[in-house]
């Protein structure tokens, strides 16, 4: 036993992610690797035909084969309710379809190969209807409608056109969702300014991309209770929302979650093949397993949500920003889920990532009969920024600043309360703007840059900014933003962290553990983290929003500060020595101020646990932050703490080719403190290669409705070459609510990345494009019809 | 589904011939790297027979045959792109095979499998063409081995089809050894620097003395059903001086005579362009260096 411990801190330590070995070694069982007794394996048999009325389904030769045990089909569950954030949505479809995705009937067989044969013995008649693939033609008068009427016309859903929801209701036209959000008086606020610029910026379908296809395996008990090993990032509100759609008691339903290779946003909804894997095992008596291929992840997971955005935005001559009015029209695609409620997030960076006093936003999400999007990471912030950033350096060059000037001019500061009634109580949106422009020798290279343009050459140079502002501290979208922890300590000083909290590849267990470790003075090998089964964690509202660092953390700290309480009171009493002057470090308790070993942590629990009155060291917490509900004009301080960043990008514009090459990215995060040095810079970079991607090679092409490269050849990635040099710094704000003074960073480094690129081909071509992404034909199109203006 | 009734794995050329004669309806499969996935994908239908031609020695090996090179067809790309007569006399396929898929692929795929596969964007024929390769084919219609040859333009019919007699094996690529003076490019044109399918591609290849190109070979990939000479281009480089203006002149050759179509990866007017700009690049880049 060591004599003395002096105090060490994890804090800013570079921790290997807990799962990494696992990972690396490929030994992870994801949902794909895992199988039930007895199970049977699932197959949908999805719509051929864009938009149509299903005229008839006939199943007979797909039942009649041999090792086949259950064939459904809307008919086969008339109890099946409607999913999504508008519940317009049946699993099984009814009466129509409305995109080539939609599940017309699922079979259950003994192997994947027998349900596909049986998928093919399904014989399916449709009656074509007008598809509608833009959603500007959905808002034309006498467009046809994709939600006519009750989707269960028949007789037998009668009774269920009272119910709530387009499902049951219809919709008398096509617009899915509408936000309406004002500050201020936009028209004075223009009659103010010197400058308005007014474009349309057109942003594209991408899908998520996660290593790990979806999947589900679904298990009733012989008492009726359901057991599903689910890939979602809200076990607990699923539960909920799963009961609804079942129709069962809520208290029936356990979730596990098998490690999830990828999230990113894409799980945070129940989609079809979920319930529809549940009617297979209840029809079958049977657990069923259903695990998409890659090209039906392409076709039938959600999107980020298209947007055309329409912005109007004005200054005044010293640069101070007036004004800005925002349209956009979201194409819904067939369904509502989570994409057309980007809005949220939308208006937050419209109205507070600079000082605005004016501000209207209008977003209408319309109908058509595409594919529909979900949330991803970074939650239509990505859209929004790459329009407001642009606007900020057309009026920077407009009144003759430079674009970091004209930002820092208009930047954020502690202490802001925005008219949106968001509370920036820390802020490093300024030492972000500078750091950033600074290490990356920004305003000397955006002049020498431009100073090159106009010469021959092919190779052009640019270099371009973006600053961003997202929620790092939760956000309160549902009625509460909290999690729960349980903490136990064994008799050899190892600690189980029961936390409500998601895993999704983001490295929360690894931060987590790391947080409690600080606490208890304990090495990082002393922990386990059970984070993945709705039977035995606490509650959480789920994996979104940044949130997971900052809400579970707390929650965490809260416990391990329970549990240290308890173990210092306990130790100080069997030595004789006052609580308050002991510590817990290197797995020993010490007395603080000398660092003297009192005793190892081990000995301690082992007699308390074997006491008569034996004290379990045992803690929980929940932890439910300060923010609030925004309020019916989507006024509300939603997060209890923002995140911040700038980015500059440095790009090689091949004038011969339209090829842009990404060389540099300069990040200053501001993430409140760092936390685990290494998982940071691991979701910043990663972030960053997203972010990329979305910028310059990525695009999900619909074309009529049809997804036309369903596939990782023509859906292009961003391969090892093409990631940029990195230098990201972090700014640390030490937030007054965060955990050890840290913020949510996860969604922050993908959303500047397009912005900042864009300003940067701007730098080296002088052409500015408003479309994404910047694909080799885009850009050289963009500049040959600028050359063709200039001859 | 796919019911396979039959495998075979012969171990020579002449036992393997003979199967495909007997056998009639054969699926050959050399590297797979073309084949699982389409099949796969639906795109290609096994035969009754699955025929491994990995075990026939005869079709490995690079060799020289008096004045030429010949490249069996099981040589992966991994193996052309190192081997050193490959590097000493033919530089432009290792170019190429750098270029190619991914480690991974170039250790399976083969040369062999890239020509008969007949994709127009197959990044072998390119390079394969403007080297003035004959492709050599074998089979035993009676009791004798029966070999022919042909240049490799003419093998191609569209994509995906090619003149082999269902009953023939493809069994080496012969490249003539390319004489005092020679120079050749070849430009894969993708949108990323890996893993790419060829967008368009360019090969360039001529004697140039004195300034002037002669012997010209032009051949383009990607721009139509199978990758296709560029006769034009070669008209208004042969015999030329390789300046300015007989370079724009090519370049636009090269334009008006392909005709490209749309899909996802391009367009047809971008394809046009790219072959412009990398025409004019790539005589250039010759004119430049020599
Ligand atoms: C991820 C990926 C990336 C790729 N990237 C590229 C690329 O960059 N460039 C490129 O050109 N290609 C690329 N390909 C395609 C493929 O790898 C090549 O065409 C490869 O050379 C095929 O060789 P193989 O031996 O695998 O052919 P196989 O798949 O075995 O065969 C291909 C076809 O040729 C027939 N065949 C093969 N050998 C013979 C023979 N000796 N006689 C008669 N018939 C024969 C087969 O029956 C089959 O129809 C890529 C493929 C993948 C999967």
């Amino acid at each position: 036993m060591p004599e003395t411990i002096q105090k060490d801190s994890l804090i800013g330590k570079r921790i290997t992610k807990l799962d990494a070995p696992e990972k690396a070694g490929g030994k992870t069982r994801y949902i794909q690797d895992l199988d039930v007794q007895g199970q049977l394996y699932g197959k949908i048999l999805r719509s051929t035909r864009v938009h149509a009325k299903i005229k008839s389904i006939d199943t007979s030769a797909a039942k009649a084969l041999s090792g086949v045990h259950a064939v459904i089909t809307a008919a086969d569950v008339p109890w099946q309710r409607p999913i999504g954030v508008a519940k317009d949505h049946f699993p099984l479809k009814t009466d129509r379809v409305r995109s080539l995705r939609d599940e017309i009937a699922a079979v259950a067989a003994e192997s994947e190969a027998i349900a596909e044969a049986a998928l093919k013995l399904i014989k399916v008649e449709y009656e074509d209807l007008p598809v509608l693939s833009d959603p500007n033609d959905s808002l034309k008068p006498g467009a046809p409608l994709i939600h006519p009427e009750p989707h269960g016309a028949s007789a037998k859903h009668d009774h269920l056109k009272q119910a709530q929801g387009i499902a049951y209701a219809g919709k008398p036209d096509n617009i899915a969702m509408t936000f309406d959000y004002q500050q201020g008086d936009v028209a004075a606020g223009e009659r103010e300014s010197d400058v308005v610029f007014e474009d349309t910026f057109h942003l594209h379908y991408v899908t998520h991309c996660c290593m790990g296809v979806s999947g589900i395996i679904a298990e009733f008990d012989s008492s009726g209770n359901l057991l599903m090993y689910s890939n979602t990032q809200v076990p607990f509100l699923h539960k909920r929302e799963f009961a609804e759609i079942l129709n069962m008691d809520p208290a029936r339903i356990r979730i596990i979650q098998p490690p999830i290779g990828g999230g990113f946003g894409s799980k945070l909804d129940i989609y079809p093949f979920e319930p529809i894997t549940v009617f297979l095992a209840k029809a079958s008596g049977r657990p069923v397993k259903l695990v998409f291929t890659r090209e039906e992840e392409f076709l039938a997971s959600p999107t980020r949500q298209p947007v055309i955005l329409t912005l109007r935005s004005g200054c005044k001559k010293d640069g101070t920003l007036t004004f800005r009015t925002v349209n956009t029209l979201h194409d819904n695609g067939a369904y509502t889920s989570w994409g057309a409620t980007t809005p949220f997030v939308m208006m937050q960076t419209i109205s507070s990532l600079y000082r605005v006093p004016h501000c209207l936003y209008h977003t209408k999400a319309v109908y058509t009969n595409n594919p529909y999007a979900g949330s991803f990471r970074g939650y239509g912030n990505l859209q929004a920024t790459f329009a407001v950033e642009q606007h900020m350096d057309m009026m920077a060059e407009a009144v003759g600043m430079d674009p970091l000037a004209f930002r820092l001019k208009n930047a954020q500061d502690a202490g802001e309360v925005t008219p949106q009634g968001m509370h920036f109580k820390s802020c490093g949106l300024k030492e972000c703007l500078t750091t950033a422009a600074e290490a990356s020798g920004f305003l000397a290279k955006t002049k020498a840059n431009a100073a090159e343009r106009g010469k021959p050459g092919r190779f052009k140079r640019g270099i371009g900014i973006a600053s961003m502002l997202h929620v790092g501290g939760g956000a309160k979208i549902y009625p509460s933003d909290g999690c729960g922890t349980i903490l136990k300590m064994d008799d050899f000083g190892s600690v189980t962290l029961i936390t409500g909290a998601s895993e999704i590849g983001q490295g929360s267990e690894t931060v987590l553990a790391q947080l409690v470790c600080e606490e208890l003075g304990l090495p990082m090998s002393a922990v386990r983290v059970v984070n993945n089964d709705t039977e035995i964690t606490p509650w959480d509202v789920g994996v979104h929003a940044s949130r997971t660092t900052f809400i579970a953390g707390n929650s965490a700290i809260g416990a391990a500060r329970k549990a240290r309480g308890k173990i210092l009171a306990a130790a100080g009493k069997m030595a004789d020595l006052n609580p308050d002057e002991l510590d817990l470090r290197g797995s020993h308790i010490v007395e603080t101020k000398s660092g003297k070993v009192v005793m190892t942590l081990a000995k301690l629990l082992r007699q308390l646990h074997f006491s008569d009155k034996a004290e379990l060291v045992m803690t929980s917490f929940y932890y439910e932050p300060p923010s609030k509900h925004q309020d019916k004009h989507f006024k509300g301080d939603v997060s209890a703490a923002y995140a911040w960043a700038t980015q500059v990008v440095e790009v090689e514009v091949d004038t011969d080719t339209g090829i842009v090459r990404l060389l540099k990215v300069t990040g200053a995060h501001d993430v409140g403190r760092i936390l685990n040095r290494l998982g940071l810079e691991g979701q910043i970079e990663g972030g960053i290669v997203m972010g990329q991607g979305y910028a310059l090679t990525e695009e999900l092409m619909v074309e009529n409705g049809v997804v036309r490269n369903p596939g990782f050849r023509d859906y292009k990635l961003v391969t090892a070459p093409e990631i940029p040099e990195m230098d990201v710094r972090f700014i640390e704000t030490m937030d007054g609510e965060g955990p050890q003074g840290a913020k949510g960073v996860g969604e922050a480094p993908a959303i500047c990345i397009a912005a900042a690129t864009a300003n940067a081909i701007e730098n080296a071509t002088g052409v500015r494009i408003m479309a994404l992404p910047f694909t080799p034909e885009k850009v050289y199109r963009a500049l040959h019809a600028a050359r063709k203006e200039a001859a | 589904m796919t019911a396979l009734d039959n495998y075979v794995a012969p171990t020579s050329l002449e036992q393997a011939v003979v199967q495909l004669q007997e056998l009639g309806e054969v699926t050959i499969l050399a590297g797979g790297t073309d084949l699982m996935p389409q099949s796969h994908a639906g795109r290609v239908k096994f035969k009754r027979t699955l025929m491994n031609i990995r075990r026939i020695p005869e079709l490995r090996g690079i060799s020289r045959e008096g004045d030429e090179i010949r490249i069996g067809a099981l040589t992966t790309i991994t193996e052309m792109m190192a081997h050193p007569l490959v590097r000493e006399h033919l530089p432009l396929l290792a170019q190429a095979a750098d270029h190619f898929a991914s480690d991974q692929i170039r250790n399976a795929g083969t040369v062999g499998g890239n020509i008969c596969n007949a994709s127009p964007a197959g990044d072998t024929l390119v390079p394969l063409m403007v080297l003035g390769a004959h492709v050599e084919l074998a089979s035993k219609p009676d009791d004798t081995l029966f070999r022919r040859s042909m240049p490799l333009p003419e093998f191609f019919v569209g994509p995906g089809k090619t003149r082999l007699a269902p009953a023939e094996l493809l069994t080496a690529v012969r490249i003539p050894i390319p004489p005092k003076g020679f120079v050749a490019r070849f430009h894969k044109f993708g949108t990323r620097p890996a893993l790419d399918i060829s967008a368009i591609s360019i090969g360039v290849a001529g004697v140039l003395k004195d300034g002037k190109l002669s012997q010209v070979r032009v051949a383009f990939g990607a721009v139509a059903p199978t990758p296709v000479c560029g006769c034009a281009t070669e008209e208004a480089l042969e015999g030329k001086k390789l300046d300015a203006a007989t370079i724009a002149a090519a370049a636009k050759a090269a334009q008006d005579e392909v005709h490209p179509i749309s899909d996802v990866r391009a367009s047809a007017w971008y394809r046009k362009e790219m072959i412009h700009n990398m025409t004019r690049r790539i005589l250039e880049d010759v004119s430049a260096n020599h």
